[in-house]
């Protein structure tokens, strides 16, 4: 009697087990795990993993189970188009995402062009995937790198003390991109505003100390900063001692991870950034809140701009599947262009045909030191829609006819 | 503002030299090319981040003491590596070199995010170190100037053991004939041994200085090995005093580059080890460290 129920168990299991391997719906997640990008990546996976756990928990996409197909690129772009190329080939992938560094994300949208895959981009935000190197199925989810430099110099242009601008950036392709963009808006918007030539320094410079001496030689009221990760926190904590807070403003990228990295060390203000998606200054909905304790509950801290991306996007694919009725690529792609989409991020979100752009918004907000948290956030904080920052089609037309 | 971009300019060479000089010497007596020797700086960045709360938290003597023992713990895992790997290929293809000192830069830097995490850890600085001299308006950051007056003490202490002890003796003797030397009864393993626990330490109380001015993570090696290896260059590898002249040289370049001609400051390094090389082979064979 034994026997024959634990066989019976057994055959329902290998059944099940079958069913579930032949029927899931397989999502190619290519992501820096290491290199450069190994941080935030690793936040983003997190936010996206706890998302399929929920979808497969009531039930699926499509009654299908999703499952994530993890690819480390290394933040490498020959090793990222190689595994997304694999995943394409031979995985029966119904989807591409992940990937955090820009050059990466370029070789993956090849990939996704060739075999014809939807991809959504969580992480990296270069604006060449959506102009010069767009591709039908690519779907940038979060604003890309020039809709954030011009969410800033918005922000800029409303302080009107402000009089000197100071911009300075990492010396390679999104520095300078940012800083040009950020410039342009920031002239049109303040045509008298003195803009002092940009300085470039090599991504990841520790020694910031010259670099801020040389910007406070024009004697800015504000430095504009398109830098990230180890850079901006030298930059950060150098900038103290040069009086770079004592005597100007700082207008840089602030998501959480870096909040939570500056920590104590970060200056009490006259720090102001751009974040993709923080969860503080959202709006506090109960699915926030609610995705806010799951993942504390799972990863042990607050989910950082990045979670919030992987999570949203995951969700965003599964509504446009199930709106599709069905996973194949251009039904879905064709759902994504049409639906709306609600997320933790921002509500009614669209995106684009055109260049494959959500309308997702920037926050740029003020340093603060709430005692709630364990690390500093932001106050003050202004939602840019994503409409005011996208270039429009004529715009990015004439740009791919440029390019050409 | 010169003066303050002479100050940074001055800092930066000072670390550089710090972590050249250990490059230079190990290559200079064991003629081999330590590539981890950045991630024997990183090392010495987080094992200072590790020992601050515990030594000290706040106080400037705190820190110092744990760069201090950051340095030698540093040089202990720099000697065991010595000891355990390195020994087995001294004369044998530059090739193995490379293998051996590249798979350390891939061992540490591992070991470091499994211990660490991937993300920046923020190395608390005594609050007295981090303020500024303010004279008209103008900052004068303190911890540049300590981090100089530090830098030149280890400096000074080097050149005085190299220039009047009998291990220095023993040093410039393996350097300038290593068969001589051996032959005089000199035992060579002890001075590879010797100059790369010297050479570690060096890295780890560099990495552990600096810490507090950056950021500190996991990736910190590469960034620090390519200007490393571009001052040595410059100095001429195997030669201490054309390091010291060399990082002094990228520092200040550097620095004033920004301040001038911003747009030319990274390209103004490249000329420079441009210039040497051609002007000057020996900057690549490597001279005598005396």
């Amino acid at each position: 009697m034994i026997t024959r129920i634990l066989t019976g168990v057994s055959v329902l299991a290998l059944t099940a087990g079958a069913a579930l391997a032949a029927d899931a719906i397989k999502v190619g997640y290519v992501t820096g795990l290491t290199g450069a990008c190994a941080p935030i990546s690793e936040d983003g996976l997190n936010g996206s993993k706890l998302a399929v756990e929920m979808l497969n928990a009531s039930g699926g996409v499509l009654g299908q189970p999703l499952e994530l197909v993890i690819r480390d690129s290394q933040t490498k772009p020959e090793e990222g188009g190689k595994q997304a190329r694999e995943l394409a080939a031979a995985e029966g992938i119904s989807l591409l995402t992940g990937v955090c560094s820009s050059s990466v994300l370029l070789a993956v949208t090849e990939v996704a062009k060739e075999f014809k895959i939807p991809h959504l981009a969580i992480i990296g935000s270069t604006q060449k995937a959506n102009i010069e190197a767009y591709n039908p199925y690519f779907i940038q989810t979060q604003a890309n790198a020039t809709m954030e430099a011009l969410a800033a110099a918005e922000y800029v242009a409303k302080k009107s003390e402000w009089t000197k601008i100071a911009p300075m950036g990492f010396d390679y392709e999104w520095g300078h991109t940012s800083v040009d963009a950020f410039v342009g808006r920031l002239k049109e918007l303040r045509p008298e505003m003195e803009i002092a030539d940009p300085i470039f320094m090599k991504v990841g410079e520790q020694n910031m100390g010259p670099y801020v001496t040389a910007a406070l030689s024009t004697n800015p009221d504000a430095v504009y900063a398109a830098v990230f990760g180890g850079g901006l926190v030298s930059l950060i904590k150098q900038g103290q001692s040069f009086g770079l807070f004592a005597k100007s403003n700082l207008v840089t990228l602030l998501t959480v991870d870096t909040l939570q990295s500056m920590g104590n060390a970060m200056p009490k203000e006259r720090v102001f950034g751009v974040a993709r998606a923080p969860f503080f200054a959202l709006e506090q909905t109960p699915e926030l809140a609610a995705f806010i304790e799951a993942y504390q509950a799972v990863y042990n801290e607050y989910p950082t701009d990045w979670a919030i991306n992987g999570y949203d996007s995951m969700m965003w694919y599964a509504a446009a599947a199930t709106a599709a009725g069905t996973t194949e690529s251009d039904a879905v792609i064709a759902a994504f262009q049409t639906g709306s989409f609600d997320g933790l991020k921002a509500k009614g979100l669209t995106v684009r045909a055109f260049d494959g752009q959500m309308n997702a918004p920037a926050y740029v907000g003020e340093v603060n030191f709430d005692p709630s948290f364990p690390f500093p956030t932001m106050k003050n904080v202004e939602k840019f829609a994503g409409e005011a920052l996208m270039f429009s089609e004529e715009t990015i037309q004439a740009m791919r006819d440029a390019a050409k | 503002m010169i003066w303050v971009q002479l100050v940074n300019g001055l800092m930066e060479g000072m670390m550089l030299f710090l972590i050249a000089s250990g490059l230079t010497l190990i290559f200079g007596v064991s003629r081999i090319v330590n590539f981890a020797h950045g991630s024997l700086y990183m090392l010495g960045a987080f094992l200072t981040y590790a020992l601050v709360p515990l030594i000290g938290p706040g106080s400037v003597a705190g820190f110092f003491a744990s760069v201090l023992l950051a340095g030698l713990l540093t040089a202990a895992i720099g000697t065991a590596f010595e000891m355990l790997a390195l020994r087995r290929i001294y004369g044998s293809d530059p090739l193995m070199q490379l293998i051996i000192t590249v798979a350390l830069v891939f061992i540490i830097r591992d070991v470091v995010r499994w211990i660490w995490g991937a993300n920046s850890v923020m190395v608390p600085a005594p609050d007295a170190l981090m303020g500024a001299f303010i004279i008209n308006d103008t900052y004068y950051p303190v911890f540049p100037f300590v981090i100089f007056g530090a830098g030149l003490v280890v400096v000074l202490a080097m050149i005085g053991i190299i220039r009047f002890t009998r291990a220095g003796i023993i040093l410039r003797a393996g350097t300038d004939d290593r068969g001589m030397a051996a032959l005089l009864g000199v035992n060579e393993r002890l001075i590879f041994t010797g100059v790369f626990a010297s050479g570690s330490f060096l890295a780890g109380i560099a990495g552990g200085m600096a810490a507090p001015y950056g950021d500190v993570n996991y990736l910190l090696d590469t960034t620090v090995i390519v200007t490393a290896f571009i001052v040595c260059v410059i100095g001429g590898l195997g030669n201490l005093y054309g390091a010291l002249a060399g990082a002094m040289l990228v520092g200040v370049t550097k620095a004033m580059g920004v301040l001038f001609f911003p747009r030319l400051s990274m390209v103004l390094i490249f000329l420079i080890m441009a210039v040497v090389l051609i002007a000057r082979s020996l900057g690549r064979q490597g001279g005598p460290a005396r």
